[in-house]
């Protein structure tokens, strides 16, 4: 079992290195740019999902303390927007880090 | 991000699209503004008293944030929120380039806030007073606390315009990827190819997806976009009311420079 999944996460990391050895290096232009399209991907399901239980978190605090205090609803409300804005920011940027990796490839290998 | 997104429709030759497209919002904005004002009344009509109420959102916003001495800076944020809140708006419009999705407009925005904030605090209270704030509370931490400081001001201008972009780019890609797969290289077209599987897959495939994009999509897309210019234009009056803050309150004005 678990030498199978080890073999099927080496085989899904090797495989766009294996593809572009086996390729002419003209037409393909190196092995990094499907590590990079790896990269991009893996980094965004991370960055999602922590960013998705912190605002959670944040969302179920503010929800709470709205339903303990209806009459500071409105600056709870705001300075929640202002948190989750400021929570999403980081996985904004890892949005950008990977739109970079994808389009602008800085890196060529 | 040229090989899923197409250019758009009206393009001037030699000038980028989101220059031409903040002509345009320019364009919008400063006829509304015509319009509203040509024959002002006392008690507003139509345009005019839209934009009356538009305005006095934005008033009302800056008296609960920055407070009664952040009046001054009205026509600067509610410039600045409208027009974000336009440029975003323009970019659902199929064929329209959002010049907010361009991160030359966002940053030009952003380094103009960075920019007044800091011209606004060192009016407010003089160049030595403002920037001795940046020391921190205790001299000897003066040393540790300046870096950090500096560091976490360029911060501020960096996370503005990346957010702005990053949200608005994002959703562009999300539409651009899902028209692809709906249109005719894709289920659409799978559809109206003839074959009997494509007729039942494709065409139901092609239906839940138009109904998912007009139905969630595209109502979360105008509520980003309005969330966004709210988040820009709050940040931003958050700055300019750290910066004047600590001439009133003194000391007791950190628990706002922990917003960042």
């Amino acid at each position: 079992m678990s030498r199978s999944l080890m073999l099927a996460v080496m085989a899904v990391f090797a495989f766009p290195g294996l593809a572009a050895a086996q390729a002419p290096a003209a037409q393909t232009g190196g092995w990094v740019g499907p590590f990079a399209v790896i990269a991009a991907g893996i980094g965004m399901a991370l960055a999602a999902g922590l960013c998705g239980l912190g605002q959670g978190r944040a969302v179920a605090a503010a929800v709470d303390a709205m339903a303990r205090q209806p009459a500071a609803a409105a600056r709870i409300q705001t300075a929640m927007i202002i948190g989750l804005a400021l929570i999403e920011s980081l996985a904004i940027y890892v949005l950008v880090v990977a739109m970079i990796l994808l389009f602008v490839q800085p890196i060529k290998g | 991000m040229e090989a899923i997104e197409h250019a758009p429709i009206f393009r001037l030759p030699g000038i980028p699209d989101h220059v031409t497209y903040t002509w345009v919002v320019m364009i919008i904005l400063a006829g509304v503004a015509f319009v509203a004002s040509r024959r002002m009344e006392l008690v507003p009509r139509g345009a005019q008293n839209f934009l009356e109420v538009v305005l006095e959102q934005f008033q009302a916003l800056i008296d609960d944030v920055i407070g009664p001495e952040g009046r001054p800076y009205l026509p600067f944020i509610a410039t600045l929120g409208l027009f974000i809140l336009t440029g975003n708006l323009l970019s659902l419009i199929p064929g329209v380039a959002g010049p907010t999705a361009n991160l030359n407009t966002t940053a030009a925005c952003a380094v103009i806030v960075f920019i007044s904030y800091h011209a606004i605090g060192i009016h407010k209270q003089g160049p030595g007073n403002y920037f001795k704030h940046f020391m921190g509370p205790v001299p000897a931490l003066a040393p540790l606390m300046f870096p950090i400081e500096v560091i976490s001001h360029f911060a501020r201008p960096l996370s503005l315009s990346l957010r702005l972009f990053g949200n608005m780019t994002g959703g562009h890609i999300l539409l651009a990827i899902i028209f692809f797969l709906m249109g005719l290289d894709g289920l659409i077209g799978w559809a109206l190819s003839g074959s009997a599987a494509g007729a039942i897959v494709g065409g139901v495939g092609g239906v839940i997806m138009v109904i998912f994009t007009v139905g969630f999509l595209y109502p979360l897309k105008i509520l980003v976009s309005v969330l966004q210019a709210f988040i820009f234009v709050m940040l931003t009056m958050l700055y300019i009311a750290g910066a004047i803050e600590h001439a009133d309150h003194g000391e007791h004005a950190e628990h706002h420079s922990g917003h960042h």
